[in-house]
């Protein structure tokens, strides 16, 4: 709990210090985002994973999808997708979900390659995830298994970020309206047909965009007004 | 190589001009764009752009407005707004607005260009000329034969069977008779040295010969055919068929500087599938009763299909419908003499409207008048030619011709009247000078003779012409009705964007897309003089005279195919389906690349329409 007194950034330090080299330490020696810094003007890196269950400690990594956005830009050409090599079968219940048979995930990197370049590229910018306890959290086990240290980044959820909206306006919702799809129906985006790790990664970019062009203004928008708590 | 982003691929090769793209090129265009979020409201394109780029709506909606506020286009789902990246383009002087919450796909305008470069197929898309596009929409339209039937492009020279069978005019008949026989040829041309003098057929020998006691062994220029229609070799085999339909003839020489190369038959052309009905349809002559030509009209929603099936352009099929119209009223026109007796003064029926122009398709109603000598006396002519204009109107409308909703037919006695009344008409038309007369004149101005004295109609039309030239007010009439029907702007997702906020499910093609180009290219001949009536030979006279430049007749020209092309098309599927054909097209019938070529057609005829509207200053005349 004492924890969360402390900046983010000086966490960051604190974990920088302990971690052995490698591509974790090198990580987290790029400083945060300051917490003032203005929303249009951050890199952010979308990401989605999808998971052989809701428990780190449990369950794998099945994908990663990832895209980078420029202020209010999706830049395309960094779209990535890779598949985790598994050590043992996907329950089928989840390879129904994604679509990703035992043969398909066979043929993926490790997860520590697929860290090992995701890392550098995360480096001084924020994560976008919808639902982002899920990805920060396999993240932080991955992180800890690999490199022998915990994961820290400034995040937007873009879930948190619509239950805020509702909570601001005292509106009551279901919890299906804060699903990733009802959501981006609410603000015009297409509807996607496949669900991949990077199809949903996207999803969850143009999310935000919409989320970002919703605060009227040009004035700055401090970063602080939309990231999760830590 | 696992295509990523396979949605985003997939949106860009549905849509125009990604479309034309390569697989390969399609496989790598997703990871060249960026992608934009605008709000409703939001000023188009962003005015923190930076960068120039290419606009794909892939969500949402935009409005384009001119300096005057007004709405000029509209874009939604699929549509790409490329001024940024076109440095002449005129819509940098619009103003833009997202009016609903639209997601974009961003290309910069150096990736477009590369694009552009390495695919000639979807550079045109971008080409700055919008004849260039025009041009080729109508080509793509037309080029497309659906199925088989290739008589709009096979020259005459490819029907040419054997060598043509020839005599010299001293042959007697029955020596000319023999030789047929002999060679197993139902004509016979008779050359002089190379020079085409005569032709005799199996019927010329029938009719002419025995059935008039001629003794057979007179020279066969006794029975011979002097005035012969003949085509040069390279004739379209279309133009071809129209001839034998309009004058009805079977048999007709191939001619070219070296003289006589074959003749072609209608056997010959039926062989063309396409050719059928126009075969059946063109025997009218042989009808004995109304009765049998309404049988034999019943044929003409086939030839239309089969036209279309076979890639005729909207000229063609007009030309063949027209003749066959020509040759029902022709036809009616003989029985209706054969019935009441020969007229007792000369006379000439005129024919108005699209069949006047030349351009009937099936759904085409009657417009005619009759143009009577001045030796006219009411009392002592007036019955025989009221009998004789009812017969001939009764006889169009049952042929499925139906009767002009606005009566202007023969049979209304306001239309029937002597040479001198009509010249009053015309004259009170032209010096008036308010819209409806204008309205009158235009009506009368594109009658052309189709049976009896044509010197009477000619002499008219050549004073009328004359007299209208010189007058800038009834022109400036004539125009301000002509600018009275504007093209759409365009579409937007599966309506017709008509005007300001104004959506439609169908629109009029004929309406809103080809009336505008025949009221244009009437007003371009009149003020010229041009005696021409069909609206693409107006427009080349007119371009000839100067009357409008080249490229705006070029521009005109390819717009009214394309939008006729298209319609003749629509009712072509209509009729296959047994429904009535109309002139109603429902943007779902289109394609995106269909109607993006009639966004540049509407484009086109709106530009030259907002010239004319400047040389005449029609505003002040509303």
């Amino acid at each position: 709990m004492l924890e969360r007194l402390f900046s983010l950034d000086y966490r960051r330090r604190r974990l920088a210090a302990k971690v052995p080299a490698g591509p974790l330490r090198d990580y987290l020696e790029t400083p945060f985002v300051a917490r003032k810094a203005d929303c249009r003007q951050l890199e952010y890196v979308a990401l989605d994973l999808e998971t052989t269950g809701l428990d780190p400690k449990k369950d794998a990594i099945i994908s990663f999808g990832w895209v980078l956005l420029r202020g209010n830009r999706i830049d395309l050409a960094s779209a990535s997708h890779r598949l985790v090599r598994q050590h043992g079968a996907i329950p089928e219940a989840s390879a129904v979900i994604h679509q990703i048979t035992d043969d398909a995930a066979a043929a993926g990197a490790d997860l520590a390659t697929v860290m090992a370049e995701l890392l550098p590229l995360l480096a001084g910018k924020v994560l976008i995830a919808h639902h982002a306890r899920i990805e920060l959290g396999f993240l932080n086990t991955a992180c800890e298994q690999l490199y022998g240290g915990g994961f820290l980044i400034p995040t937007v959820d873009t879930q948190r970020i619509a239950q805020q909206w509702f909570e601001r306006r005292n509106r009551s919702y279901r919890p299906g309206e804060l699903r990733l799809g009802n959501l981006r129906n609410r603000y015009n985006l297409p509807r996607y047909r496949a669900h991949d790790a990077l199809v949903d990664a996207l999803a969850a970019a143009e999310l935000f965009l919409a989320q970002l062009a919703e605060r009227e203004g040009n004035h700055p928008l401090p970063l602080k007004d939309l990231m999760l708590r830590p | 190589m696992e295509v990523e982003l396979i949605e985003i691929r997939e949106f860009l090769a549905s849509h125009p001009p990604f479309d034309q793209l390569s697989d390969e090129a399609l496989d790598h265009l997703p990871r060249e764009l960026t992608i934009r979020y605008l709000r409703r409201g939001t000023p188009f394109p962003p005015q923190d752009a930076g960068q120039n780029c290419l606009y794909i709506v892939r969500k949402g909606a935009i409005e384009l407005r001119n300096p005057n506020d007004e709405l000029v286009a509209k874009y939604a789902e699929g549509d790409v707004y490329a001024s940024a990246c076109l440095p002449h383009d005129p819509a940098h002087t619009l103003s833009g607005t997202a009016v609903e919450d639209s997601l974009f796909y961003l290309l910069p305008c150096d990736r477009l260009q590369t694009l552009r470069d390495a695919d000639s197929a979807f550079n045109d898309y971008f080409t700055q000329s919008i004849s260039t596009r025009l041009r080729r929409a109508r080509e793509i339209l037309q080029d497309t034969p659906r199925s088989g039937g290739n008589l709009m492009t096979v020259e005459v020279r490819a029907l040419i069977g054997r060598s043509p069978v020839t005599a010299p005019p001293t042959t007697t008949i029955q020596e000319a008779a023999q030789l047929m026989t002999r060679e197993r040829v139902s004509a016979l041309l008779i050359t002089d040295e190379r020079l085409l003098v005569g032709i005799i057929t199996d019927r010329d020998l029938r009719s002419r010969c025995i059935a008039q006691g001629i003794s057979c062994t007179q020279p066969v220029t006794a029975i011979m055919t002097r005035t012969l229609h003949k085509v040069t070799p390279d004739t379209p085999a279309f133009e071809a068929l129209i001839n034998m339909t309009r004058y009805n003839i079977h048999h007709l020489p191939v001619v070219d500087s070296g003289g006589v190369q074959g003749i072609i038959s209608t056997t010959d052309l039926i062989r063309y599938q396409s050719a059928n009905a126009i075969y059946s349809v063109g025997s009218v002559r042989k009808c004995q009763s109304v009765a049998e030509l309404v049988q034999a009209s019943a044929e003409l929603p086939e030839l239309q299909v089969q036209l279309v099936a076979a890639g005729a352009s909207a000229y063609q099929l007009g030309q063949a419908i027209s003749a066959v119209t020509d040759a029902i009223t022709r036809r009616l026109l003989e029985l209706g003499e054969a019935q009441f007796g020969p007229a007792p003064v000369p006379y000439v029926w005129v024919a108005g409207g699209s069949q006047g122009r030349r351009e009937q398709t099936v759904h085409s109603d009657q417009d005619n008048a009759l143009l009577l000598s001045d030796d006219y006396q009411p009392e002592a002519h007036g019955s025989y030619f009221t009998q004789l204009a009812q017969f001939v109107t009764d006889g169009l409308n049952a042929c499925g011709f139906v009767n002009c909703p606005g009566g202007i037919m023969a049979s209304n006695p306001q239309w029937r009247q002597p040479w001198r009344v009509w010249r009053q008409y015309f004259d009170d038309w032209i010096m008036r000078v308010d819209r409806k007369a204008a309205m009158l004149a235009t009506n009368f101005i594109d009658m052309r003779a189709i049976y009896g004295d044509e010197m009477l109609h000619a002499r008219l039309h050549a004073e009328v012409l004359r007299q209208a030239k010189e007058n800038k007010i009834f022109l400036a009439y004539m125009a301000t009705n002509a600018l009275s029907t504007r093209p759409p702007l365009g579409f937007f997702r599966n309506f017709v964007l008509i005007g300001e906020g104004d959506h439609a499910n169908s629109f009029d093609l004929k309406l809103r897309g080809i009336l505008p180009v025949i009221n244009l290219a009437r007003i371009y001949a009149l003020s010229a003089g041009i005696p021409e009536i069909n609206t693409v030979e107006r427009l080349k006279a007119a371009a000839d005279a100067h009357s409008l430049s080249q490229e705006g007749a070029d521009n005109l020209e390819d717009a009214f195919e394309f939008i006729g092309t298209l319609r003749a098309r629509h009712q072509a599927q209509q009729i296959k389906q047994g429904i009535a054909p109309d002139n109603y097209v429902t943007p779902e019938e289109l394609t995106p690349l269909e109607r993006n070529h009639l966004k540049d057609a509407f484009g086109a005829i709106s530009d030259l329409q907002t010239a004319l509207a400047q040389r005449y200053q029609t505003g002040r005349f509303y």
